[in-house]
């Protein structure tokens, strides 16, 4: 019995022990996360009342010039308030819109302050200053009483999605904050031509069938396309109709996608068992170039090749017929086993919606008066890219190393017509 | 027959030495070329033996980027080889022939993670300072970090692991899709701790180690996979408590999670 007694007594002690250290450690995170919501909220609603004041400061100078220090701040500014607003689980649906609209608001004053007409600026900005007032004040309602400290992980959760008494309607500024956007920022032309890309509204091919679909992966991959295929379509809603085929033969199991417009793959992946690698790069170069043709892609050029493990990765890119430069936004992506050789990918999905291309000058430039002493432009190409402004440009495409004695590598496209520098990568 | 032996003894003795040379030679390279991309004990090798004769002043990494490159096309320029960049069998055989590979030596040093040289003429308890060298495990492209990759494959195994290949993939690409995308934050960090957006942060299963098929399926996403065909949500429709989510236009869907816009 008295066993028994001190066996539960120091069961007890021992549970007690722990209960508490548990207790105090949850205390502590809850503490911490508290601080860290708390944070994040009271730099949102001041950084949203700096943005507010920068806005209408900017709309008080004629020029450009005199208020590109506002100008900068409502960029500096939009970028602060999108990283709070990432840190917090606020609603998803007012975060996603109001996101969007701050990324919005701080390009349009970045980009206007470089290339802006003056009246369009007025415009689009005046209207923004008087959604955020609006907006203002409902984030003020939205997020009043949550700097009182000490909230629980729940009721931050609770806090910040729609509320039952309809006092912290997020979903509702969502929806205000989506009208604004759609009012003060409608999609640019070229962010509509970027859309439409994703419609595949260019592909005027007729319709193909299911089994058409089903002949030509079977013509393309006869080695994986025996058994069981699973034949599903683009769910309702999606951007573009296509095929979804999954396959299983022996260990390899996979999926095609092949448009309903035309019958074009946009992209295959198999996963199998892999095999000792036999084949070198060469050989896989050679066999993915092979394939290519083989399947009708017959104006690209490889771009990069990177290795792993059980397979080689290689990038093909279209070559313009007219100039002989190479278009980044029309990929082909290949996957390579280095067992057997045999295409475990491809990923046309991009090179499908072939991109729009407009003549342009080519300016010829000094590349020692454009670089450094000391940089040394090692490759010069052509290339077109997209630019800031979602545009297709043609660039000079260099490869530049900038420390011969590091050999540290650079790739570089610079507008053929402006000499802007587009993109600066490292290697 | 006093005299025969010794001399029996020097001939089989230095057939044995001569042997081992050439067989050691031959067992350094492997039988396959180099090109840029390509990683490995082979491009160890290349890049020591570079860096033994001073082509090569980079990390020995096993990965043949850009610094290798420039310095196996000097060596080929200066050897009078033809200059592709590429390190064929004639390449290997002049550079075999006139720079030296301790293996032991480069391999203890990567095994250690010290950072470390290997240039020929100077002792090498010189060349090694301790353990400052991270080893790039995968190739990528060059905007993504060994960091993005790990946690990429954390978030992967954490969400998707039961789900099939190209789910797993599919999941990759839609967090590789927010990062693009004006609504979310910039960077991989950003939106996969971004709060409520990832059920594996909020249960904490991101912590949990990833296995090869995650890391692959990350490979495959960061290399321009996308079987999710651009989606950027994803959700499993027994599990979803937001309303929300089934407002937003469907794409397909891949094992348990539907993929939507």
């Amino acid at each position: 019995m008295k066993k028994m007694v001190f066996f539960l007594t120091y069961s007890f002690i021992v549970l007690g022990i722990y209960t508490l250290g548990t207790t105090r450690e949850n205390e502590q995170l809850s503490i911490a996360l508290n601080t860290q919501y708390s944070n994040s909220i009271s730099d949102a609603s001041q950084k949203l009342g700096e943005l507010e004041d920068a806005v209408k400061k900017s709309l008080l100078f004629e020029d450009n010039k005199s208020s590109s220090k506002e100008r900068e701040d409502i960029w500096r500014l939009s970028s602060d308030i999108k990283s709070s607003i990432a840190t917090l689980p606020v609603d998803e649906s007012f975060s996603t819109s109001w996101m969007n609209y701050l990324g919005r608001l701080g390009n349009f004053a970045k980009e206007s302050t470089e290339q802006g007409n003056p009246d369009e600026y007025y415009e689009v900005i005046q209207k923004a200053a008087d959604n955020l007032n609006e907006l203002s004040s409902e984030w003020q309602v939205a997020t009043k009483g949550l700097l009182s400290g000490n909230l629980s992980i729940s009721h931050w959760e609770n806090k910040l999605r729609d509320s039952p008494d309809g006092k912290a309607n997020w979903s509702k500024m969502g929806q205000s904050v989506m009208e604004y956007t759609e009012t003060v920022f409608p999609l640019t032309a070229s962010e509509s031509d970027a859309q439409k890309k994703k419609d595949l509204s260019g592909i005027k091919e007729a319709k193909i069938a299911e089994e058409e679909a089903i002949d030509k992966f079977k013509q393309l991959f006869p080695n994986v396309s025996n058994d069981l295929i699973v034949v599903d379509k683009s769910r309702k809603g999606s951007p573009y109709p296509f095929y979804h085929l999954r396959f299983a033969e022996s260990s390899a199991i996979g999926y095609i996608d092949i448009t309903q417009k035309g019958g074009h793959v946009l992209s295959y992946l198999v996963e199998r068992r892999m095999g000792k690698p036999t084949k070198d790069y060469e050989e896989l170069e050679k066999l993915a170039e092979q394939f290519l043709k083989q399947a009708d892609y017959s104006d690209l050029v490889l771009e990069e090749a990177r290795e792993n493990d059980t397979a080689w990765h290689f990038v093909f890119v279209r070559v313009n017929p007219e100039n002989g430069a190479k278009v980044f936004s029309d990929p082909i992506h290949m996957k390579m086993a280095k067992d057997t050789g045999e295409v475990l990918g491809l990923d046309a999905s991009e090179y499908i919606r072939k991109e729009k291309l407009a003549p342009q000058p080519i300016r010829k430039v000094d590349w020692k008066q454009f670089f450094r002493p000391g940089v040394e432009v090692m490759d010069e190409q052509l290339a077109y890219v997209e630019d800031r402004q979602m545009q297709q440009r043609l660039a000079h495409y260099l490869t530049v190393v900038s420390d011969k004695e590091k050999s540290e590598t650079y790739k570089i496209l610079v507008d053929t017509d402006t000499l802007e520098v587009i993109t600066t990568e490292k290697q | 027959m006093k005299r025969v032996i010794p001399r029996l003894l020097f001939i089989v003795l230095a057939s044995v030495l001569i042997g081992f040379f050439f067989v050691s030679q031959s067992e350094a390279f492997s039988g396959r070329d180099l090109a840029k991309g390509a990683k490995g004990d082979d491009v160890i090798e290349l890049q020591a033996r570079l860096q033994y004769i001073g082509f090569y002043n980079g990390t020995i990494d096993g990965n043949f980027g850009y610094g290798t490159y420039w310095a196996l096309r000097k060596f080929q320029e200066q050897y009078g080889l033809p200059v592709d960049g590429i390190a064929g069998k004639g390449t290997k055989k002049k550079l075999q022939g006139v720079s030296d590979y301790d293996e032991k030596y480069v391999k203890a040093q990567l095994a250690k993670g010290n950072k470390f040289t290997y240039y020929g003429g100077q002792p090498l308890e010189d060349q090694v300072k301790k353990g400052s060298q991270s080893q790039k495990q995968m190739q990528a492209p060059p905007k993504y970090t060994d960091q993005d990759i790990k946690l990429l494959a954390n978030a992967v195994y954490g969400e998707s692991r039961g789900e099939p290949y190209e789910g797993q993939v599919a999941v990759a690409a839609v967090i590789l899709n927010r990062v693009e995308h004006p609504d979310f934050p910039d960077t991989i960090g950003g939106v996969v701790f971004q709060p409520g957006a990832f059920t594996a942060v909020a249960d904490g299963q991101i912590w949990l180690t990833p296995n090869e098929r995650a890391k692959e399926a990350v490979i495959d996403a960061i290399n321009g996979w996308d079987p999710s065909e651009n989606a950027i949500y994803y959700f499993n429709p027994i599990t979803a408590t937001s309303k929300w989510i089934w407002s937003r236009p469907q794409i397909k869907k891949i094992g348990l999670h539907i993929f939507c816009n």
